[in-house]
């Protein structure tokens, strides 16, 4: 069976004037897993996204969604009908109804599955008759993944779908993620709870300054990523440690602390060729990996 | 389902908008004839042509304010992107909100004009309804560019308060500088009757201007049309 990724971009550049938002991005998503998409504000994520939906043109580059060429409108267009999308400010319309707005978004969509909305309404206790303008920003956040999770899309990109949900309604969504995933559905997800994307992606992109900087899976991140805390008897060259692998090196008197992408062996090597005191190898967590990853940047 | 979100999105403007119409119209027309006798049908004539110089007012501020908003303004209120992501292309989406908004125009002409002949006639002074038919098709067909230029106003300018502030600005130029230089092709003269009009009667006299009618008709044809083309290229 061949691999086809359900997002790949090519050189996708976006720029305001000389301001590059996005530059050269080149990502593959793979389908049947839960990718998530990490970066600070303003890295280029939505921008991104929004290229992906043809919401915003690319300078440069190109880009396919489910095989789908983004910058042709009708393919784009015809990419939308099996693509559920939910995002940033979780946009709804203020004027209509809980359930108007959900018969609107139903209307649109041969992959409705009317049951299933019933059931997220009942569970997330949304009010079919309130208008959406006088939802709280947690009940908005549930109608607009709602409105996602009643389809049976083949890709569901999500920007910040947590945000304003309380801890139950944050863990509800991480099951259904997780739900939806073991079903098929390809999940692609921007977020900055990386607590969140821990438990659940499968795959994460780090982006900075429009820049793809990781593309790994979580488990290559795990194995591959270590912080080695090193004492020496006297006060350590950095240059010694520049070596394949390593990330960045910060010195403080007579410790050192390495931090490394891969190669964590040869460091320790380096630092026992050096007579270090102490080598203390650790793994680290994808917070630690996503905060030396922007800083090194 | 879109049509439903149009209907949605200017039902308040459009029937705010109705009733004012419709209420000056009874009102205006009703006091009017309590002034006249039976026999003075060139003076009730000319009410008539006053009434339409009200209506005309009323009836293009009501339509450049139902041909605000759409996806611009959306954009700046957040919803643009929910939108966007419908599998529904950018021209369908403008499409309907033309067709609506054209449906509402049609019916603010219709229905106050409905409303004075039939005052008029429970009044005892009943109107031809070859007058009213007249007044109608001015009013839809040559107005139809003043709803065009607020489209086109729309999905150029994104601002709540600016955008209606130029599609008026924009209205008042164009009256003022083609009643100067170029009188005849007055839009504002043509929708109003005062190039029909006869001075002695006060009735609408000859032929309907059709071929000025439908080249302010093709004029708002032409507006949608760049309407569409940059509401394609517009980045959300």
């Amino acid at each position: 069976m061949t691999y086809m990724p359900v997002i790949q971009t090519r050189d996708l550049t976006k720029s305001y004037g000389c301001v590059a938002a996005v530059r050269a991005l080149n990502l593959s998503v793979g389908p049947n897993r839960i990718t998530a998409f990490l970066g600070q504000n303003g890295a280029g994520k939505s921008t991104t996204i929004k290229m992906l939906l043809g919401m915003i043109r690319p300078s440069c580059g190109e880009g396919t969604v489910l095989g789908k060429l983004i910058t042709n409108a009708k393919e784009n267009r015809e990419m939308r009908r099996t693509v559920a999308y939910v995002a940033e400010n979780k946009p709804l319309y203020g004027y209509m109804t809980v359930e108007q707005t959900i018969r609107f978004a139903s209307s649109f969509y041969s992959d409705w599955r009317t049951d299933v909305a019933r059931r997220l309404l009942n569970e997330y206790k949304l009010p079919p008759q309130r208008k959406v303008a006088s939802l709280s920003k947690g009940m908005r956040t549930k109608l607009a993944l709602l409105l996602a999770f009643a389809r049976r899309p083949e890709l569901l990109i999500l920007d910040e779908p947590s945000e304003g949900l309380d801890p139950v309604g944050i863990e509800h969504l991480l099951q259904t993620l997780v739900a939806e995933s073991a079903e098929g559905v390809a999940i692609f997800f921007s977020s900055h709870q990386i607590a969140e994307v821990e438990r659940v992606a499968d795959h994460v992109c780090i982006l900075d300054k429009g820049c793809l900087m990781v593309d790994a899976s979580l488990d290559q991140l795990r194995q591959c990523y270590r912080r080695i805390d090193l004492v020496f008897p006297f006060p350590p060259d950095e240059r010694e440690f520049r070596i394949t692998g390593v990330e960045r090196v910060r010195t403080k008197g007579h410790q050192m602390s390495v931090f490394a992408s891969g190669n964590a062996e040869a460091v320790v090597e380096r630092a026992r060729d050096l007579d270090a005191i102490s080598v203390e190898v650790a793994p680290v967590g994808l917070r630690d990996i996503f905060l030396e990853t922007v800083k090194e940047n | 389902m879109l049509w439903y979100k149009a209907w949605l999105e200017t039902r308040s403007r459009f029937l705010t908008s109705l009733a004012t119409l419709t209420i000056f119209c009874a009102v205006f027309v009703h006091h009017a004839q309590g002034l006249l006798r039976p026999e003075w049908t060139t003076d009730f004539n000319r009410l008539l042509f006053v009434t339409q110089q009200f209506v005309v007012i009323m009836w293009i501020l009501a339509v450049v304010l139902l041909g605000m908003g759409g996806i611009v303004r959306e954009k700046a209120l957040g919803t643009s992107s929910l939108t966007l992501s419908l599998p529904v292309s950018r021209a369908h989406l403008l499409g309907i909100r033309i067709g609506m908004g054209v449906l509402e125009t049609i019916t603010l002409g219709v229905v106050p004009w409905a409303t004075i002949f039939l005052v008029s006639s429970l009044g005892r002074m009943p109107i031809l309804i070859t007058q009213v038919e007249f007044y109608v098709l001015l009013l839809v067909g040559g107005g139809s560019v003043y709803f065009a230029m607020s489209i086109l106003v729309s999905s150029l300018v994104e601002g709540e308060y600016t955008a209606p502030a130029v599609a008026f600005g924009l209205a008042l130029l164009a009256a003022m500088l083609f009643d100067a230089w170029l009188r005849p092709y007055n839009v504002w003269r043509l929708v109003t009757g005062d190039y029909y009009v006869d001075r002695k009667t006060h009735l609408l006299s000859g032929h309907f201007p059709w071929f000025g009618t439908l080249a302010f008709m093709c004029a708002a044809g032409l507006m949608f049309l760049v309407s569409i083309k940059v509401i394609q290229r517009r980045e959300f």
